[in-house]
């Protein structure tokens, strides 16, 4: 049951990814590994695509996750099931606003968490940069990262700038 | 602006259509959105939300719309913010992965695609460095960042045990800290 299965692979998404849209990215590399709803190569243009469109990251690619493998209602059901448990902790803190932020459990774990995200994204990072480079890629990259070293922009403008370079790559090509 | 439903809706569908780039791009809208234009909350509480947004798992741009949501008008002001903030989002995504076969085939769009993965690493790079400075302060802290990167790295583990994991370290660490202090006031008691 190909719903069923978005609704539990989401949910468990929603609520183990931890640091923001990025940190959904290994659970999505996972996947491919586990159901092979989705390539690896359209993961990786699902990622460009959620880049440049409105919305949260994280959503995006559930959204197209979701499309790809079983149609508007598997969109549906992706993007809903990854929002259930922010939903549900959100609104269970909000009630419990002033214990939940004292408790020093609570304090421990996040404390611990943290650097466990960080862990999870330089993964990713590390991986993507292995599996997609060129030598025009590497150049690009370390340009930009250059450029962010030196200046604070808005991160809009990588997404721009490295847009139009390989727009007008392609043309070269 | 009066704080109804249709309204909460409508003004976070407007926070999603502006959402691009990643999810931190939320908190200066808000903050001119709810707090400039329409006084629904103050700057406090957004920092306040943002803060707490990022130590629960979850989209952090959908756990601060759910709490600013609450906040306003309880469970349903929760959802007309999230369902405002994600409906931009959905239509996007179904009308491009509908044409997406037809335009991929365009040498210039597979460029743009190319191009945008490179940017994305470079935001993935920015992310991780902010994520390292408020999370990375000691031995501790460094030790879970380097198994969790190395496991992660090295294995086809799933990313949700690594995460319960660090759950557990944490759990044991405070209970081993509670153990500690109680010795600590025998010891006190003895002397």
């Amino acid at each position: 049951m190909i719903f069923l299965k978005l609704f539990l692979e989401f949910f468990h998404i929603g609520l183990f990814s931890y640091g923001g849209g990025y940190a959904t990215l290994p659970f999505l590399y996972h996947l491919v590994d586990k159901y092979g709803w989705y390539t690896t190569a359209q993961l990786t243009d699902m990622i460009a695509i959620s880049s440049v469109t409105p919305g949260p990251l994280g959503v995006n690619v559930a959204t197209f996750a979701g499309y790809v493998s079983a149609g508007i209602l598997g969109a549906f059901i992706a993007t809903v099931s990854i929002l259930l448990p922010s939903i549900i902790i959100v609104v269970m803190i909000s009630k419990l606003l002033e214990q939940f932020k004292n408790n020093r459990f609570v304090k421990s774990v996040i404390y611990s968490i943290k650097p466990a995200g960080c862990g999870l994204l330089a993964a990713v990072g590390v991986n993507m940069f292995l599996n997609n480079m060129s030598t025009s890629g590497v150049v690009l990259f370390l340009a930009l990262f250059i450029v962010s070293l030196k200046y604070k922009r808005d991160p809009l403008i990588y997404l721009g700038v490295s847009a139009m370079v390989g727009f007008v790559l392609s043309f070269i090509k | 602006m009066e704080k109804n439903l249709y309204n909460i809706y409508k003004t976070f569908f407007k926070i999603g259509m502006l959402l691009l780039g990643g999810g931190y791009v939320i908190l200066p809208l808000l903050q001119s959105e709810l707090v400039e234009k329409r006084s629904w909350i103050t700057g406090d509480e957004v920092a306040e939300y943002y803060a707490l947004s990022q130590s629960i798992p979850g989209l952090i741009a959908a756990n601060i719309s759910i709490f600013t949501g609450y906040k306003l008008l309880g469970i349903s002001g929760a959802l007309a913010a999230i369902g405002g903030v994600i409906t931009p989002a959905f239509l996007a995504i179904v009308v491009l992965a509908r044409v997406l076969e037809e335009i991929i085939k365009y040498d210039f769009v597979q460029g743009i695609f190319w191009g945008v993965g490179i940017g994305v690493l470079v935001l993935i790079y920015l992310a991780v460095k902010e994520i390292w400075h408020k999370s990375v302060s000691d031995q501790y802290t460094f030790a879970i960042f380097f198994i969790v990167f190395l496991l992660s790295l090295c294995f086809k583990i799933s990313p949700a045990w690594l995460v319960i994991s660090a759950v557990l370290a944490g759990i044991i660490l405070q209970v081993l800290k509670d153990k500690k202090l109680v010795e600590d006031e025998i010891e006190e008691d003895d002397k």
